[in-house]
């Protein structure tokens, strides 16, 4: 194309909407395209081949846009001016000439500025869910209106039997002796205190080792720790820790932060409807993951509550040292979050050794309703 | 130097490119859970932005894949804050999440709550999705734009929704030219504005079958009473219903006229639309007819195959279907939802857009040659808040 006849074009100066028509020449040295105004008048410019671009992805076959690779403020570093051609041996030649026709300019720093965006993304996430939303979660907990509580508390202990793989209500242990049993070891423990709760102690018919505490005053045993247990006192026990929750009105703190964080992962995930807010609670409450802080407060008004009732304290370390020794073979997920077992025995037994008097947790023939509450 | 043109709208958009564009970029999508998706989405625009013309000269669009992922991870960080303190609230009020029976009413509650919390950032999306689009066009090289106004928008926009919810309807026209006239008004080309005139009540004419379609169901159900006839009722409101639904295409469609029509840029450059519905409606059923037999064709064949596999013992007795039976065929289905999204695409939104760009001229088009550059927009977020509420489309 060097030396062939000026081919016609459209030039856009990026300055105005004007539409000027244009005579574009291949420069002398090869390198560069001279695009002078047709009639008279304006100097010459000269688009150098190397910073050429032509637009991508565009519909028309039959003709060329070019811009100029420049370093501007724009979305892409590129001069504003236009060059339409439409001439198709000087497209041809263009294509073939030159070099970076089809270069897609990144600005230098645009992967740190990707990189930057997604940790500021993932940070500022990260501190909602884990500062912000603990923070209104105690605020907004403090401030509930116990009848919400308990209807929250109704519908937690409902979505856990349907997780646990039932419907609601048709895992409660019903038997009247079991529960009678349960009731007077509920009143042993509580006799004589000021509870903010009335509280409503139930067992459910599941194999697993677990008890949870639900907002409103409800607490909810699993028949696998009844099996588990050899004492009344290991109950005694793990019931008194789980009331200390429900007086520190932890789960209904839980539940508003898994409330908060099931808001974020429902725009996260793109489904603002709420559908994946009730998944996520269910999940949330398996793993009922207390901080260590509030599972230490726990365990000590655990132990305050054994002694005053003169239960030894000696059945709260067995239950641990039972915990240890499943540690090793399996980690129930709602134990991993709580404090080693092994301190956590040694210091029920510290605390035995300097009980006084105590008594059996409950009657041997209670005890043994107790352990069949499940039964049929 | 300019030439007396006469501002001809042209379209050069072709089907066959289209396809392998929305097919290959719906495919990079897939492979990249999603990503790509801010990609696909530009290069589409940069096609059919470069096939609409005036006299000659191609709109060009600028917007990158770069800026809207950036612009969607905005977004989704601040409707995440946002949404967080939505769903903890209602659950303090006892309303969050109450999955137990007999509280239906609680979910429900919690429910349109959540929703109508989400309503201004809908509305919001809408027009920053707008004038980001506008933002992100060229033409001669000179850049459209709109002003930062979303917020006005959103409001407005909810009060209007309000206004026509109390009259039935009755003021919907009002809603559609004060909502287009908010936007109209706030979006430049170059140094040049544009401006909305018209009347609200100009759009009553664009409604009228819309209101003989309710005529229709109204009238044929009270003689239908009267006279005791059920089939009578049945066919008047199975035809009156018919009538309302083209006659909403109709409405959208005389809308989008009268109120182009009614356009001014700068006070000298006005617009002449004459879409015409019945083509609008010929594009929409045919595409949708082939659109289904094409889905049955393909997940037919696809059933057939699952059938024939399940039926030649590869899954027989007792046996779960292995992996390397599932695969591909989890693999053609989803090609088959990708090639029937690109089908879509060229079936009714490229001839629809055809159409519209075909049936729209200029007026005092040399004017524009007057018009100046103007400063380029940055967006922070560019349509991320459309993106994170999955609204806009594919173009």
């Amino acid at each position: 194309m060097i030396g062939a006849a000026p081919v016609a074009a459209v030039f856009f100066d990026g300055h105005t909407a004007q539409r000027h028509p244009v005579f574009v020449t291949v420069s002398r040295d090869g390198r560069g395209l001279m695009i002078d105004a047709q009639g008279p008048g304006g100097t010459p410019m000269l688009w150098p081949l190397d910073r050429l671009r032509s637009l991508a992805d565009q519909a028309r076959s039959d003709s060329l846009t070019l811009t100029l690779h420049s370093d501007t403020e724009d979305e892409t570093p590129r001069d504003p001016a236009r060059l339409v051609i439409e001439d198709p041996a000087l497209q041809a030649w263009l294509r073939l000439s030159a070099p970076s026709l089809k270069k897609r300019d990144v600005r230098r720093g645009t992967a740190t500025r990707i990189l930057g965006r997604f940790a500021l993304a993932v940070v500022s996430i990260g501190i909602i869910v884990f500062v912000l939303l603990p923070r209104m979660s105690d605020f907004l907990a403090n401030r509930m209106p116990l009848e919400t509580e308990i209807q929250f508390g109704d519908a937690v202990v409902n979505q856990m039997e349907r997780f646990l793989g039932g419907r609601a209500g048709s895992l409660l242990c019903t038997d009247p002796q079991g529960n009678a049993a349960l009731d007077r070891l509920v009143t042993r423990l509580t006799e004589g205190q000021e509870m903010a709760y009335d509280l409503k102690v139930s067992v459910l018919d599941h194999p697993m080792v677990n008890a949870f505490a639900a907002p409103g005053g409800r607490v909810v045993i699993l028949r696998g720790l009844l099996d588990k247990s050899d004492t009344p006192g290991e109950v005694a026990a793990v019931l008194a820790h789980e009331i200390g929750h429900v007086e520190a009105r932890d789960p209904t703190r839980l539940m508003l932060r898994a409330a908060g964080s099931a808001g974020i992962v429902s725009i996260v995930l793109g489904d603002v409807s709420g559908g994946t807010v009730i998944g996520i609670l269910g999940d949330q409450l398996l793993q009922t993951s207390y901080t260590r802080a509030a599972e230490a407060q726990a365990d000590a008004f655990a132990m305050a509550m054994l002694n005053r009732a003169a239960i030894s304290s000696e059945g709260f370390g067995a239950f641990f040292d039972k915990l240890a020794e499943m540690d090793q073979i399996e980690i129930p997920e709602y134990f991993s979050s709580h404090p080693s077992s092994a301190d956590r025995a040694e210091r029920a037994k510290e605390n035995a050794r300097n009980q006084g008097v105590t008594k059996p947790a409950l009657s041997e023939a209670d005890w043994a309703a107790l352990k069949t509450v499940c039964a049929p | 130097m300019s030439l007396n043109s006469g501002g001809i709208v042209r379209y050069s958009g072709q089907s066959g490119p289209i396809f392998k564009l929305a097919f290959v970029t719906g495919l990079l999508t897939l492979i990249t859970a999603g990503i790509y998706r801010f990609w696909a989405k530009t290069r589409m625009r940069k096609y059919i932005w470069s096939s609409v013309s005036i006299d000659g000269d191609a709109f060009e669009y600028t917007g990158t894949g770069l800026e809207k992922l950036l612009g969607f991870l905005i977004a989704i960080v601040f409707l995440a804050v946002y949404l967080a303190g939505v769903q903890l609230i209602l659950t303090f009020l006892g309303l969050g999440v109450m999955m137990q029976p007999g509280n239906e009413l609680a979910i429900i509650a919690s429910v349109y709550i959540s929703f109508f919390a989400i309503v201004p950032f809908l509305l919001f999306a809408v027009y920053r999705a707008r004038r980001y689009k506008l933002a992100r066009t060229r033409l001669r090289g000179i850049r459209f734009g709109m002003d930062n106004a979303a917020w006005g928008y959103a409001w407005r926009a909810i009060g209007h929704y309000l206004l026509t919810g109390i009259t039935l309807g009755a003021l919907l026209p009002r809603q559609t030219f004060y909502l287009e006239k908010y936007m109209t008004d706030r979006s430049y080309y170059g140094d040049a504005k544009f401006e909305q005139g018209g009347r609200w009540q100009g759009l009553y004419a664009a409604l009228k079958h819309v209101l003989i379609g309710l005529a229709i169901m109204i009238l044929g159900a009270i003689v239908g009473g009267v006279m005791n006839a059920e089939a009578l009722i049945g066919i008047a409101v199975f035809v009156g219903y018919f009538w309302f639904m083209i006659g909403f295409v109709y409405y959208r469609v005389h809308a989008y006229a009268y109120l182009a029509n009614h356009k001014t840029l700068d006070g000298q450059v006005t617009f002449t639309a004459t879409p015409s519905t019945a083509e609008i409606i010929k594009i929409v059923l045919v595409g949708g007819i082939v659109l289904g037999v094409v889905a049955a064709i393909a997940f037919g064949v696809l059933g057939g195959v699952v059938y024939g596999m399940a039926a030649s013992g590869g899954m027989g007795m007792g046996m779960g279907p292995n992996i390397a039976q599932i695969v591909p065929i989890v693999i053609l289905y989803l090609l088959i939802l990708i090639g029937l999204g690109a089908l879509g695409v060229v079936m009714i939104t490229h001839p629809i857009i055809g159409h519209l760009a075909t049936n729209l001229k200029v007026n005092n088009a040399e004017a524009l040659g007057a018009v100046r550059q103007r400063a380029y927009d940055k967006g922070a977020d560019a349509e991320g808040f459309a993106d994170a509420l999955d609204i806009g489309g594919a173009i």
